[in-house]
């Protein structure tokens, strides 16, 4: 308990510092937030022309359509508010000065995963909250299957962590690629739209090898109604192994690190 | 303190093949050994110089020792730890300074790393603020803390990663070329800080750098490293007896002597009226009283080999 | 003549070290290609075959030629202004513009080169009947125009870098809108009127959407070819001016 306390007080010094330097910085994060803006507009306008003209595509309806889109948004920003950290993480291993976290008695996953809380995106977390509940008030919703939702919400966020953690392994292991996170971004992008529009090879490739189609389509689903209970146990499982198994990685990527720099 | 035991580290890196298919998939590795099969022990309150040409593996040393790096093999023990391991006690004891690297967060002034670190390393308040006041003074920068770290000059950055690293008192620190790059009356600071921080608290340091200076003025061991493997492990003043077979005589002349003298004897140099010669240590006595009958000197000075020589040769042979 | 081959050989062989790295950027690039064509794959039931087969040619051709006029190498320039670094391009006895325009070719060609392999294969996995291109040495004429375009708005965005360390944020917002803005997603003319005619009148449009409706064999009045040049002027005697200034008021010393 001591421990994490002192956990918990570091992460809140960090993100104290990272709110910090936000002015040194507010030139850049304003076009940040007009481009991020304009993104989740164009996106928004985008739906509305394939699905609002044609309102029986696969099934779902328009307001559908947006849930499942406010969604893929929701946790994305949430794992960008968080994991920003891991953005930054390829100059850190470049310059060598993950050497100077490594000897630090406060843990190094932590520190590279969570250490820098994105304020900017917490904005829009908060943003794309409510718009989310608005959709869903005027969704008429069952509360088994809300509450289905969000514990697939929960399970998103467990699999967002491993594939963050994996990035941050993969980063240690194969130093020539200098994108791996984008990597996993545009992967994931395909949770963006309804998980139907894609051809059912496709489909069942993303949703149980490369598990985005549990982090992003599952969770709606079950709000609809259209998830099988084994299909919610089956979510549950997978993320469980595969965030064991970023850990495991991880460790691993730590013993075979060379360190840079100098 | 310290006991490395048959340490070997090899470093692997992918060779390029033909295919990107291979790459991704089937790759092979070049083996460079970093260290080969070596053995020392540090006691506490040591100052220890590890010298050695780029890529001998001095910092891959102390990056093992502190537990940045996995060894491939070897036995290791450092204040009772596996360093590996990372252990929050093992980790609080020790400290470690890399000229090219930096913990200070950018930009923000240097007293918030170090408040960071406070709370990382869990100083009690009174403990924090004394060492504070203390490394401050001794460095004489308390006027820096407060500016972010990106105004900093390299000279003063180095002077704030120092107290970062020094706050939480540990007892082991690692330093490597914490003078690189520095302008001289900078590299002058850090050293008569590292200097009386060491006499004052009695700290074991590990220094590498490639400026002869901060280890001859500073380390009273030296380990030399050279291909992975310990060739020299001893004082300064033993690898000058040991190693250094000649003496350096510098003379004076009042006149100029004659040409026989000069052929007979090993010059280094000759510019009237400065003469230099190399002698052999057992011959010292004989040639200085040669010296007394063939020329008139107003001043002379018998010096060792610049030790900077002396390891040349050693790498040289080696 | 000779040195534009060195320029670009060069600029090529350093693609080929990193080769691990462009696959996956490449990989990347198949993967948004991919989700746009399943999106609208999937909704344009309502449309008659025709339309169909024209919007999504508009779409392969499109995406295809993005990469030839968006592809660069000037996003360095701005981390090289702020390093100091850019001292030595500008002690080359070339043209700077020309020199990184030059670096561009190359990245454009790999690009291109690798894009028009994606396509294909989209092509193949969908069986998609492509329209064959018309028009092609007008809708060339406005491709090259849009390179330019596309070639100066980049050089202006890294010179930013004179006065500020963050072009960052700048470039993402750039980076969002062309895509959009451009035609990366959808033809523009599927827009209300207003909004299409609003849109006509910035620079985006030149870039590949002009060129690709003009190969898809799309008239446009007069006006439209009128002002892709029009903008391609501006841009460029803009992007030569702050280029001056930038380096009148920058200070390479002490850096």
């Amino acid at each position: 308990m001591k421990n994490f306390l002192h956990s918990l007080k570091i992460y809140f010094i960090l993100s104290l510092y990272s709110f910090k330097t936000i002015n040194d910085h507010r030139k850049a994060i304003f076009f940040f937030i007009l481009g991020k803006f304009f993104r989740f507009l164009f996106f928004f306008l985008l739906l509305f022309f394939v699905f609002k003209k044609n309102p029986s595509v696969n099934q779902y309806n328009f307001n559908q359509v947006i849930i499942i889109y406010l969604t893929f948004n929701f946790i994305d920003t949430l794992a960008q508010t968080l994991y920003r950290e891991v953005y930054r993480f390829r100059p850190l291993l470049i310059s060598g000065d993950l050497d100077l976290i490594l000897i630090k008695p406060y843990n190094t996953l932590i520190r590279v995963l969570l250490g820098g809380l994105d304020f900017t995106d917490l904005g829009f977390l908060i943003f794309y909250l409510f718009i989310l509940i608005f959709f869903l008030i005027k969704y008429q919703f069952d509360f088994l299957n809300l509450f289905l939702y969000f514990l697939l919400l929960g399970n998103a966020m467990i699999l967002a962590t491993a594939f963050h953690i994996l990035v941050l392994a993969f980063g240690i292991l194969f130093t020539t690629v200098d994108h791996t996170i984008m990597i996993y971004r545009d992967l994931t992008s395909f949770g963006r739209f309804p998980f139907d529009i894609y051809r059912k090879t496709l489909r069942d490739f993303l949703t149980f090898v490369l598990p985005i189609g549990i982090m992003f389509s599952f969770p709606p689903k079950a709000l609809f109604g259209l998830l099988s209970f084994e299909n919610i146990i089956i979510a549950f499982l997978i993320s469980l192994i595969l965030f064991f198994l970023s850990l495991k990685i991880w460790g691993f990527s730590l013993k075979k690190y060379q360190s840079g720099g100098s | 303190m310290i006991t490395v035991k048959n340490l070997t580290k090899i470093y692997k890196t992918p060779i390029r093949q033909k295919n990107l298919f291979q790459d991704i998939f089937f790759r092979k590795y070049k083996e460079t050994i970093a260290l080969d099969n070596i053995s020392f022990s540090i006691d506490e309150n040591e100052f220890v110089g590890f010298i050695g040409p780029n890529g001998a593996g001095k910092t891959t040393t102390m990056k093992i020792l502190s537990g940045i790096l996995y060894p491939t093999s070897g036995e290791i023990d450092v204040l009772g730890f596996y360093p590996f391991d990372k252990k929050e006690k093992f980790l609080k004891q020790i400290s470690f300074v890399m000229g090219q690297k930096n913990q200070l967060i950018w930009d923000l002034p240097a007293i918030d790393s170090f408040l960071l670190n406070k709370e990382i390393y869990e100083i009690e308040d009174n403990q924090f603020k004394k060492n504070l006041n203390n490394l401050t003074s001794i460095l004489n920068c308390s006027n820096l803390i407060n500016k972010p770290v990106k105004s900093l000059s390299l000279g003063e950055r180095m002077k704030m990663e120092l107290i970062a690293s020094f706050l939480h008192d540990p007892k082991i620190i690692f330093l490597d070329e914490p003078t690189i790059g520095l302008d001289i009356f900078s590299q002058e600071a850090i050293r008569n800080f590292l200097k009386t921080y060491q006499k004052e608290f009695k700290k074991t340091i590990i220094l590498t750098s490639h400026y002869l200076e901060d280890v001859k003025k500073l380390a009273k061991r030296l380990i030399i490293i050279n291909q992975g493997k310990i060739i020299y492990d001893g004082s300064l003043k033993n690898i000058i007896d040991f190693y250094s077979k000649e003496k350096i005589i510098r003379l004076t002349l009042e006149k100029r002597p004659e040409d026989n003298f000069l052929k007979k004897h090993s010059l280094l140099k000759y510019q009237f009226p400065f003469l230099v010669l190399k002698v052999k240590k057992n011959q010292i006595n004989q040639i200085v009283s040669q010296l007394n009958e063939e020329i008139d000197y107003s001043d002379i000075t018998i010096e060792d080999e610049p030790i900077e020589e002396i390891i040349k040769k050693i790498l040289k042979n080696n | 003549m000779k040195k534009i081959i060195t320029i670009i050989k060069i600029s090529l062989k350093e693609y080929f070290v990193y080769r691990l790295n462009f696959f996956l950027w490449r990989v990347r690039a198949f993967i948004n290609l991919l989700i746009i064509i399943f999106l609208w794959g999937a909704s344009l039931k309502t449309f008659s075959i025709k339309e169909k087969q024209i919007f999504i040619s508009y779409l392969i051709y499109g995406i295809t030629i993005s990469y030839l006029i968006l592809g660069t190498r000037t996003t360095d320039i701005a981390d090289d202004i702020n390093s100091g670094r850019i001292i030595n391009t500008l002690l080359k006895p070339i043209s700077f513009f020309r020199f990184y325009f030059y670096k561009d070719l190359a990245d454009k060609a790999i690009n291109l080169f690798f894009a028009i392999i994606e396509a294909f294969l989209i092509v193949k996995i969908f069986n998609i009947n492509l329209i064959f291109p018309k028009q092609i040495l007008f809708g060339l004429i406005f491709l090259i125009n849009g390179v330019f375009i596309s070639f100066f708005i980049n050089l202006l965005i890294s010179f930013i870098g004179f006065w500020s360390r963050e072009t960052w944020g700048p470039r993402f917002l750039f980076t969002i809108i062309v895509s959009f803005i451009s035609g990366g997603f959808f033809p523009l003319n599927i827009l209300p009127k207003t909004i299409y005619q609003i849109l006509m009148l910035t620079p985006f449009p030149y870039l590949y959407y002009l060129p690709t409706r003009i190969f898809l064999g799309e008239r446009f009045p007069f006006y439209i070819f009128f002002l892709s040049f029009f903008w391609l002027l501006g841009i460029f005697l803009l992007t030569k001016k702050v280029w001056i200034t930038g380096n009148k008021s920058f200070s390479f010393w002490g850096k």
